[in-house]
């Protein structure tokens, strides 16, 4: 099983974007397969979480094409796109700090087709995060780091995506939670969820993801397996601080 | 005794209306960071609306107060926001300020010349009858004005809480950028909460024209009290600007009597500054994170 092989469910082809007059990706091109989760490292203002924001229609794509399930999805608007079946979410705190746990999580399916019984998923929700349902009826606010984190992604599966973009979620959590969130990334790939991660600790991210994507300054330098960008020297060395596991490189300034 | 009930019974009635209006000041900041200097004149003006309504169509009380709610609602709601605001807030939240208080003047100035300068009659809610109460007699006008004013922010407060777009507005006051992820009609919800705020001002407006007439500079007054009322209850909060409200109506009408009528006008700005140097966030504010 080689990158190459399989439809890829989200493309991006020669995309130009930006913040206003700034350019951050000067013609991005990468796939992403189906089912799998890859990580995106690379060094800071690398244009990682931008890639993110474009694909999710919070940026404009200037020039380029943008594709997901074989539709094109250029400059469609996010309540679009989660239509489509993409979710995103955003590094750092995304509750709604004075609505109500269970309120915060209702409005997680506030964009869907009224034959989606949303009532029922949210039970599901808090069946799936048993720690949510203890809180169901206090406010988000008082919701640890870690438990905020878990309610925006069960927020944000309430709608079953099919591509899910998330952004350092492991920012501020403890490695007891850090670990959790990522099981429960794993968990919903073996359910055959597309996840396209960020995270400021590649090496622990890279650990479990089918595939990485290295980029820099806003171009595809390499897409390979996750096992094997963990031990290539160059990504070590550049990305996941000092040497590699493996093949060392031989110490770093 | 008797008399301080009184003061209290009709500062509370005053308070009410001052509530509205802060609580649709706090609306507008809360979800589209405007801070309005023309909201006094968007409770001076609607009384006019329905006075045109009355003298100029011969409408009767009731349809005429109904036009002055759809119009405020349009004109002070919808207009604003697409005329006003949104142009000036690409800008910055000081040129939006900046045009809302020439917005102020334009709309004081234009009451003047083309309806009156003079102070103009308004019909009450209810014909007011004094009753006693705890041995003091307290006018059926104030307990009515208290009970509509407050009335009317416990159904928005139901509405905001209890309803899925009342929520989602919410959700927008309080990050807007999820609320869009989401997939919340955020520009909706903002102008939902321009419209409330026309409505908001209108009826504070039907309420305290029959007290101190319809005059063409009510809003010059009304206007800092609600400014003040917000923040004194706290900015990001509607219970804080009700709670704002009703201490200043109640603090305003006990000045007047027992300290003086003309220090009056210096009550709101000397709570403003006690509050400000004691607790910048507001009685029942929160402190605010903003993030990038």
């Amino acid at each position: 099983m080689g990158p190459e092989t399989g439809a890829p469910i989200l493309s991006l082809d020669s995309v130009v974007a930006g913040y206003g007059p700034m350019t951050i990706l000067h013609g991005t091109t990468f796939a992403i397969e189906r089912a799998k989760i890859t990580t995106v490292i690379g060094p800071n203002g690398a244009g990682k979480s931008t890639v993110f924001k474009t694909v999710f229609g919070l940026l404009k794509v200037r020039s380029g094409k943008i594709a997901f399930d074989g539709a094109d999805i250029t400059n469609l608007a996010p309540r679009e796109l989660l239509a489509a079946g993409i979710s995103y979410v955003p590094q750092g705190r995304n509750i709604f700090p004075e609505l109500s746990v269970l309120h915060n999580l209702e409005l997680g399916g506030i964009a869907a087709p009224p034959a989606i019984d949303i009532p029922a998923r949210i039970e599901a929700a808090l069946d799936r995060f048993p720690v949510l349902r203890g809180k169901a009826k206090a406010q988000a606010s008082t919701l640890s780091g870690g438990q905020q984190k878990l309610l925006e992604i069960a927020r944000s599966m309430l709608l079953d995506p099919k591509l899910l973009l998330i952004d350092e979620p492991s920012i501020g959590l403890s490695p007891l939670m850090v670990r959790e969130t990522f099981d429960i990334l794993l968990g919903l790939r073996d359910r055959g969820t597309t996840i396209l991660l960020i995270e400021q600790n590649a090496r622990s991210a890279l650990q479990i993801s089918d595939r990485g994507l290295v980029l820099e300054q806003g171009q595809t330098r390499m897409y390979d397996e996750a096992s094997k960008l963990l031990v290539d020297p160059r990504v070590g060395e550049l990305f996941l601080g000092g040497t590699s596991q493996h093949g060392s490189t031989g110490g770093n300034a | 005794m008797s008399g301080f009930i009184q003061l209290v019974v009709s500062g509370l009635a005053t308070g009410a209306i001052y509530a509205l209006v802060a609580v649709g000041f706090a609306l507008l900041w809360q979800t589209s960071q405007t801070i309005n200097f023309a909201q006094g004149e968007f409770v001076m003006v609607p009384a006019f609306f329905v006075l045109v309504a009355m003298k100029v169509w011969g409408l009767g009380y009731l349809p005429s107060i109904a036009i002055g709610l759809v119009v405020s609602a349009l004109l002070l709601g919808a207009a604003f926001k697409g005329l006003v605001v949104e142009p000036m807030l690409r800008h910055g939240v000081l040129p939006l300020v900046i045009s809302t208080v020439a917005l102020a003047i334009l709309m004081k100035e234009s009451v003047k010349d083309f309806y009156s300068s003079q102070a103009q009659q308004f019909p009450p809610i209810v014909e007011g009858t004094d009753i006693e109460f705890l041995g003091a007699v307290v006018s059926t006008q104030s307990i009515a004005i208290f009970f509509v004013a407050l009335g009317a922010v416990a159904l928005l407060n139901w509405f905001l809480s209890s309803t899925l777009t009342g929520r989602a507005m919410q959700a927008t006051a309080q990050n807007r950028a999820v609320a869009r992820i989401l997939g919340v009609d955020v520009d909706r919800m903002i102008l939902y909460t321009f419209l409330i705020n026309g409505l908001l001002t209108a009826l504070a407006s039907f309420l305290i024209s029959p007290i101190y007439l319809a005059k063409f500079t009510n809003g010059e007054t009304l206007g800092l009290a609600a400014f003040v009322a917000a923040i004194v209850g706290g900015f990001n909060h509607v219970r804080g600007a009700v709670l704002g409200g009703l201490i200043l109506g109640v603090l305003d009408n006990l000045a007047a009597s027992y300290v003086s009528a003309q220090y009056r006008a210096a009550v709101p700005l000397i709570v403003l500054v006690v509050v400000i140097l004691f607790r910048p966030q507001g009685l029942l504010g929160r402190v605010e994170e903003r993030s990038v």
